[in-house]
């Protein structure tokens, strides 16, 4: 009798202990993982979140833990659940739990396929799942630059518009530096949208239209000028020639030695007046016309009429007689003198003529006062009693 | 007659100025001390101070920067009151006509001529004397005023004069003590020449309201007169307009105004209706001060005409003094 006692104390130990090992898998238990989509494509950068299903047959309910293998480490990878991170599931006989699994695609990798398996380990029963991934690699940024018009031609006054479309190729958004190389003494704007820009944004496949603007800011001499125009974004960069021609032209200013444009004259008397016409352009003038638009009156030559040439950078000096009308009131005047040369426009410069009478009047005043005075001087002398 | 004659031909004897001064202090000193002055002082000096003060408050509230601020000072005005200028040219001859009207006359009815010529001193100077002393006289009260313009307007403006300014309101004051010399001198005239005082007095008030009030009229009917205007054409309009105002500047009164016109009023460059077709010439720049020497020259024929009419005036007196007989 003792001894059964022993046995049945060896039988329950037994099974007690046994309880905690793992049991083994009895026939007709299974757990099945499956994905509806497993096999994705994505970009760099993108997470993607693949729905998971977890199904128990012929199982008691129980805890069942996921892992990923066959991933690189550097791959953030979380399974979600109830908008958890979570580890494990408790999967009930005949009923699918849901979980997902969400995988951040780094930035960093190549372009490939990548197959890792998916791994749900219950008590007893396990399955695995395959999952791919293929990361499309993102094209670089590529730049195109055109123009429609790369030859302008005109004046060193006028200001160079070249319309350029800056078209970005790539899949990817950069910045775009704009970089010009012009010739001494031109100034090379980009203008945006009407705003003075350096650089700007150009989404993927985007295209934006610039206007190059190239300006004399100084009167550079009639010739050919190439500007160079470059577009930098990230490792890309497209570049463009452009040409400028400048077309000559006299540009003619009107002024005196001393700069000053007001002077004196007086009523009836001519007056000469030093003046000097200066050709600033990039062309000669020819047969530069001297007039004057005077007060009704008043008489205005010049001496020359006509200067034949003005080359360019040179000026000329030429006298204006000024004679105001006889009777002209004392006071200011204001007097147009125009320079045309014979193809251009003029150039008028406005002189400030202050007419002065003269003192003879005041003269003949003082003799008035002075006869006066003789009168009563006369009177004494006739009158006088001493 | 005959003994008119007789002393033009004597060789004269010593210089007609000696005893001038003597009779220039007297005279001055009866003048200053009268109560006939007192008056005409404190009339003149309240009606400065009245429209200056005016002027000076008008001023300050709406003019805001003028290069010329203390001319305004005379010429702007501000209801009830009229402009300073206007006041002068009405009450410079009335104190003038008031101080000699009867200069002369009333030594004669006072039988103190003959007394005073009793004394060393000859004709020529007591009446050259009597003259001086009351342009003196009239010198000193304009100064005064003029004076008292200035300090008002340095308290009541805050800013100090320009030179052009004060240069420019030292020939005003210039051209009012001739103005009152003109009329001055008529006074002395009929002074000289009727011997009651009254009859003097109406007749120098009949010539100055005679300029005052009808002369203008006058000018224009005559002007319309001789120079009509037939076809409506410009020239003729400057003509006519011409006439009537050469006519209107044989008046004291608009010599007066018109030289009083170009030295206040630097910017004025033409009288009547040239100086209204000026704005519209072409290539004119209105509104531009004329230098002062320019302004002078303007009106330099009206000063000049002022001062050589009361050295006439005063001359055509002289000879009829010389020319009475004074018994008493």
């Amino acid at each position: 009798m003792r001894r059964n006692w022993a046995v049945l104390f060896l039988l329950v130990s037994l099974i007690v202990l046994a309880g905690p090992f793992p049991v083994r898998a009895q026939e007709g238990q299974s757990l099945l993982l499956f994905c509806d989509y497993p096999a994705r494509v994505a970009e760099l950068g993108e997470t993607v979140t693949f729905n998971l299903t977890l199904r128990l047959t012929a199982a008691p309910p129980q805890t069942v833990y996921l892992d990923v293998k066959g991933l690189p480490e550097d791959w953030d990878v979380s399974f979600r659940g109830g908008g958890n991170v979570v580890r494990a599931v408790y999967v009930e006989p005949d009923k699918d739990a849901s979980v997902s699994l969400r995988v951040v695609v780094p930035e960093n990798v190549s372009g490939d396929t990548y197959r890792w398996t998916v791994i749900a380990r219950g008590e007893g029963v396990s399955a695995e799942f395959p999952l791919e991934l293929t990361v499309a690699a993102k094209l670089p940024p590529r730049l195109t630059l055109s123009v429609d018009l790369p030859t302008l031609r005109g004046a060193a006054t006028t200001t160079f518009r070249y319309d350029a479309t800056l078209k970005n190729e790539g899949d990817e958004e950069t910045t775009v530096n704009l970089q010009a190389t012009a010739p001494q003494g031109f100034l090379v704007s980009f203008k945006y949208l009407g705003q003075d820009v350096t650089s700007l944004p150009v989404g993927a496949n985007e295209s934006k239209r610039i206007s190059i603007e190239a300006r004399a800011y100084t009167q550079v001499p009639a010739g050919t000028y190439p500007i160079e125009v470059v577009a930098v974004g990230g490792e890309s960069q497209a570049s463009i020639s452009l040409v400028a021609e400048v077309t000559g032209q006299p540009d003619l200013t009107i002024r005196t030695p001393d700069e000053r444009l007001s002077t004196q004259v007086y009523t009836g008397r001519e007056t000469p007046i030093q003046l000097l016409v200066q050709n600033n352009g990039s062309a000669p003038a020819l047969n530069v016309e001297l007039s004057a638009s005077p007060p009704s009156g008043w008489s205005v030559r010049f001496a020359p009429e006509r200067i034949p040439e003005i080359p360019a950078g040179q000026q000329v000096e030429i006298t204006m007689h000024i004679k105001p009308a006889d009777k002209a009131v004392a006071g200011d005047y204001m007097l147009t003198v125009r320079a045309r040369p014979q193809d251009g426009g003029y150039e008028s410069a406005e002189f400030r003529i202050t007419v002065l009478t003269s003192t003879l009047w005041g003269v003949a005043g003082i003799a008035l006062i002075a006869i006066a005075v003789l009168v009563v001087a006369w009177a004494v002398m006739r009158f006088g009693r001493r | 007659m005959a003994a008119k004659v007789e002393a033009g031909r004597l060789p004269r004897e010593g210089s007609p100025w000696t005893g001038l001064w003597a009779v220039v202090a007297k005279e001055m000193a009866d003048y200053l001390t009268g109560i006939r002055m007192l008056i005409l002082e404190v009339l003149i000096v309240l009606t400065a101070a009245g429209t200056v003060f005016m002027a000076a408050e008008n001023l300050r509230t709406t003019v805001g920067q003028d290069r010329f601020l203390f001319l305004r000072l005379f010429t702007a005005q501000r209801d009830p009151l009229p402009a300073f200028v206007g006041f002068l040219a009405f009450l410079v001859p009335l104190i003038a006509i008031a101080l000699t009207f009867d200069t002369v006359n009333g030594e004669f009815n006072r039988r103190t001529l003959s007394r005073v010529l009793a004394q060393p001193i000859y004709r020529d100077a007591l009446l050259f004397g009597k003259f001086l002393a009351g342009l003196f006289t009239l010198t000193l009260v304009l100064t005064a005023i003029w004076l008292l313009v200035f300090g008002m307007g340095l308290v009541r403006l805050g800013v100090p004069p320009g030179g052009e300014e004060v240069a420019r309101s030292l020939w005003f004051l210039l051209a009012t003590i001739f103005y009152g010399g003109v009329w001055m001198a008529l006074a002395l005239l009929f002074s000289v020449q009727f011997r009651q005082p009254a009859t003097a007095a109406l007749a120098s008030i009949a010539v100055w309201l005679f300029f005052t009030v009808f002369w203008g009229m006058i000018a224009q009917g005559l002007a319309q007169t001789l120079v009509p205007v037939r076809y409506g054409l410009l020239q003729e309009a400057l003509a006519q307009d011409q006439v009537a105002r050469a006519l209107t500047r044989l008046s004291p009164i608009t010599l007066y105004s018109e030289v009083t016109m170009a030295l206040l009023y630097p910017s004025l460059r033409a009288f009547g209706l040239v100086g209204m077709l000026l704005q519209l010439q072409e290539g004119v720049i209105l509104g531009a001060p004329l230098p002062l020497s320019q302004s002078l020259l303007l009106v330099w024929p009206q000063f000049t005409g002022l001062i050589a009419a009361t050295v006439l005036l005063f001359a055509a007196s002289y000879i009829s003094f010389q020319r009475q007989e004074i018994r008493a």
